[in-house]
């Protein structure tokens, strides 16, 4: 499980494993995790992914998360646009763009597996990797 | 600067390297495409400059017998003010969206039936949040983030799965609905009728049809609830506005609980409101028999042909009225001030392009709550509903 986690966390890559690639006996299982970690590539460090098509920018995300009422309580802590320079999140021409994944609670090595911007989601725009 | 898309007039709109920030989806495309579809000056489908199309539009007012006029829910309260004159002048029919819209709900607010609040105080106070027959999430989408269940406020300052109760009344699991997870209640309704006297057994401790007594001790265990009523709420209650305003007194026998209509055009309820300040009623107004009557709403004018010609202000009828009913506008002799070239203005007689209120015009505007807002246009067009107004009062 290790191994499996170091991939979903970037630390290790698929090549990383040299007997799949090196063994023909593991071909059809090669091909399956390739399909299998293909999400990853739209995936932020934080196994973030956002779904544009789907959001229409009411800002739930930005006033639930925490580390924004933490940061920047008098602006999107208070229902307001970020006013600190640097939010995680921001409405840019009417959809969800991500400004500063590395102030996220999931980001780095003492991280939590935060979910309440995806929970507050009307439309499910906003996933993890994780489900 | 104030974004004019709907009524919730979000104040935080910022406009940086090219992009709009804080705005909405709905509000993104109603500013950056302000420049697309301009309506043009025309008379009979022939373009002409604007005083030759003011002059045609007096010309049609001065020789009807029963004109009208309609709209207004876009522009400022000064063109408002503007657009009464005109009416009054004419001894015409005045009416607005919001006879088919929330007017009975701003009406009773008005009034002083049912105890209202603004936005601010409901960020701030609100422990139990209803949203009665109303998706905020497709017609005001900040709405929830910005004023309602999401903020931290002065005394709800622990967000919103421990300082405020969310329920959610509709007839489908709606996006807001699926919100209503912890602290929270969906009550899907068949009749709005039946789930109001629910409200009512339950505040005498009496079980009814709908589960609502956990409601009830909620709202009871706060100095502050809040009922946001949509047009679902409305059409639901079948007329009977008159029990669905005695629940909420009932309640307020009990603990405070206040109400809000929730949906409608940026200005609406200014429009509500300065007709009221005029002569005491929201809409549906006629000049010459001094009184407001179902019978004066638009649509109705039109399904009896009792009109012959329509000042068309800020919105686009044929687009949004049934076809039975708008297909009767053929019939009467149009004039549209209007932004874009909406249907409505592209059948009109007489068409005037008018500036975009909110993007290149200033003036007030007055938000759901009946807060007022000054706007902080971008840009500024001399020739804006108010300029277009006064010199057809004049002509007149």
């Amino acid at each position: 499980m290790s191994f499996a986690f170091k991939l979903l966390n970037r630390e290790k890559k698929l090549e990383d494993c040299r007997p799949l690639f090196e063994e023909k006996k593991y071909e059809v299982q090669l091909k399956k995790l390739k399909e299998i970690l293909k999400p990853l590539e739209k995936a932020t460090e934080t196994g973030l992914i956002v779904n544009s098509d789907k959001c229409n920018g009411c800002g739930n995300c930005i006033v639930v998360c925490p580390v924004h009422v933490e940061k920047d309580p008098q602006g999107a802590g208070s229902g307001r646009g970020p006013t600190i320079s640097d939010p995680i999140y921001r409405i840019e021409n009417g959809k969800l763009v991500i400004k500063n994944m590395h102030a996220c609670r999931r980001y780095g090595k003492s991280r939590i597996l935060c979910v309440v911007c995806r929970e507050n989601c009307p439309t499910d725009a906003i996933s993890f990797l994780e489900g | 600067m104030i974004c004019t898309a709907c009524s919730c007039l979000c104040d935080d709109i910022e406009l940086e390297d090219g992009k709009i920030l804080n705005a909405c989806e709905r509000g993104y495309k109603h500013i950056s495409e302000y420049r697309q579809n301009r309506a043009k000056n025309s008379v009979n489908g022939k373009e002409v400059d604007l005083d030759k199309a003011i002059e045609a539009a007096v010309e049609i007012l001065k020789s009807a017998s029963s004109p009208v006029i309609y709209g207004m829910d876009t522009i400022t309260v000064e063109a408002q003010k503007l657009a009464i004159k005109i009416a009054e002048k004419l001894g015409s029919y005045i009416d607005d969206n919001s006879s088919f819209c929330l007017g009975e709900f701003v009406e009773a607010i008005l009034k002083k039936e049912v105890p209202s609040a603004t936005l601010d105080q409901v960020r701030d106070y609100a422990y139990v949040i209803i949203y009665w027959g109303t998706n905020v999430y497709r017609s005001l989408p900040r709405h929830m983030s910005k004023y309602t269940y999401y903020p931290r406020g002065a005394k709800r300052n622990r967000g919103y799965d421990e300082d405020r109760f969310l329920v959610v009344i509709d007839i489908r699991k709606s996006e807001i609905a699926k919100l209503a997870k912890k602290n929270a209640k969906f009550i899907k309704v068949e009749n709005d009728v039946e789930l109001v006297e629910s409200f009512l057994k339950a505040v005498e401790g009496k079980a009814s049809k709908y589960d609502v007594g956990g409601v009830i001790r909620e709202m009871k265990r706060a100095d502050f609830n809040v009922v946001f009523g949509g047009l679902g709420l409305k059409y639901g209650l079948k007329g009977n506005y008159g029990l669905f305003f005695e629940f909420i007194r009932k309640m307020n026998e009990i603990t405070p609980l206040y109400f809000l209509p929730s949906g409608f055009h940026s200005n609406m309820r200014g429009f509500n409101e300065t007709l009221f300040e005029t002569v005491g009623a929201v809409n549906r107004f006629s000049f010459s028999e001094k009184k407001s009557d179902k019978a004066f709403e638009f649509s109705e004018l039109l399904r009896r042909n009792a009109i012959d010609a329509a000042l068309i202000i800020g919105t686009d009828p044929v687009s949004s009225l049934p076809y039975d009913v708008s297909r009767n506008l053929m019939a009467v002799k149009k004039i549209t001030i209007d932004p874009k070239n909406t249907l409505t203005a592209s059948i009109s007689e007489v068409s005037i392009r008018s500036a975009l209120s909110g993007i290149e015009s200033g003036g007030e505007m007055v938000r759901s709550d009946g807060v007022r807002q000054k706007l902080r246009p971008i840009e500024k067009t001399e020739y804006d509903d108010v300029y277009i107004l006064k010199k057809i009062l004049e002509g007149l």
